[in-house]
């Protein structure tokens, strides 16, 4: 390939894919023509990015402007509005849709639960304390029995 | 980059549903680059300004219609160069845009560099058309069939236009750049 087929300008401005770029600068390697027209080319690229950018005379601002407000529907049906309805319907249903319970039945059911978890706990609490007590007894009776020898 | 992307398209979705606070949240980010590029075509910043703000009510409003969120920057700036050649007309009915169009604006009171004065005194010898791309190639970094989408011209126009700018700005610039260095 002679030197007009490559486009410098597309490479310095980023527009080749890699095959071509890498093409390019195997050419550019052994060419110092085309080496000087790149150079060039970024040289006025660079030059032209000292242009300094204008800070705004003022923020572009929306907030405040009732054309920019959401209507009412928008604001009504947001998607946190959608959520809340979801749930709330969810628990209707759940509501009306669960089979009936006897709260009367419910309570008897959990006192009589209560009541053999508190049986279950002092049975063991005493059993523990019978038996306490009786190694105490017996390490008394031995110290005793051993005074009374003595 | 790309989380910057990611982040304006949830913002532009939010914007989609109303929420001001993210159309806000976006008119920040992309505010100062519409500016700078209004400022270019139209050499004056109150003129500037009011399409700034004009662009961003036009873009609000028809977000809805933007068919590919990822695409909003080319969008954006599509609405911008509409307004700005808009005003133009108005300012010259008889449609010709040539570059005397572009030299009004106090440029040395905004550019105190000398690099800087030269390069806006280079752009401003560019036709309409020439210096547009430019700004939308160099300065806001898009891609040649982005411009071609932006400008709604084929991409071979685009070439052209970029590159005789390119040549152009070359023979202006050198001997600035010749001078600095000596």
């Amino acid at each position: 390939m002679n030197c007009e087929s490559y486009d410098w300008k597309a490479y310095a401005l980023g527009e080749l894919d890699r095959p071509a770029r890498t093409e390019a600068e195997s050419h550019a390697a052994t060419c110092a023509n085309c080496r000087n027209e790149l150079a060039t080319l970024r040289l006025t690229l660079d030059t032209l990015s000292t242009l300094r950018e204008e800070e705004m005379p003022r923020r572009i601002a929306f907030v405040s402007d009732k054309v920019f407000e959401p209507r009412w529907w928008q604001r009504v049906f947001s998607p946190n509005f959608a959520a809340a309805c979801v749930i709330a319907g969810a628990i209707l249903v759940h509501a009306f849709a669960r089979p009936g319970i006897n709260d009367a039945e419910v309570q008897a059911q959990i006192k009589a639960q209560i009541d053999v978890a508190v049986n279950k706990a002092v049975a063991e609490q005493t059993e523990s304390i019978v038996a306490r007590d009786n190694a105490r007894y017996s390490q008394v009776y031995k110290i005793a029995t051993g005074l009374e020898r003595q | 980059m790309i989380f910057r992307e990611v982040e304006d398209l949830d913002l532009i979705a939010k914007a989609r549903r109303g929420d001001v606070e993210a159309y806000n949240l976006l008119v920040s980010r992309w505010e100062k680059r519409v500016f700078n590029y209004l400022l270019r075509l139209v050499s004056n910043r109150e003129d500037a300004l009011d399409l700034s703000q004009e662009v961003f009510l036009k873009a609000y409003r028809n977000l809805p219609k933007l068919d590919d969120p990822a695409r909003f920057a080319g969008w954006l700036f599509r609405i911008a160069h509409n307004e700005a050649f808009s005003l133009l007309r108005r300012k010259r009915p008889e449609g010709e845009l040539g570059p005397e169009l572009h030299t009004a604006g106090a440029a040395g009171s905004l550019l105190p560099m000398e690099l800087s004065l030269a390069v806006e005194s280079a752009l401003k010898r560019l036709n309409g058309d020439q210096r547009e791309v430019v700004l939308l190639k160099v300065y806001q970094g898009f891609k040649f069939d982005e411009i071609s989408e932006i400008l709604e011209c084929p991409v071979s126009t685009v070439k052209s236009r970029l590159y005789t700018a390119l040549d152009l700005l070359k023979a202006t610039l050198a001997p600035v750049v010749l001078r600095g260095e000596s």
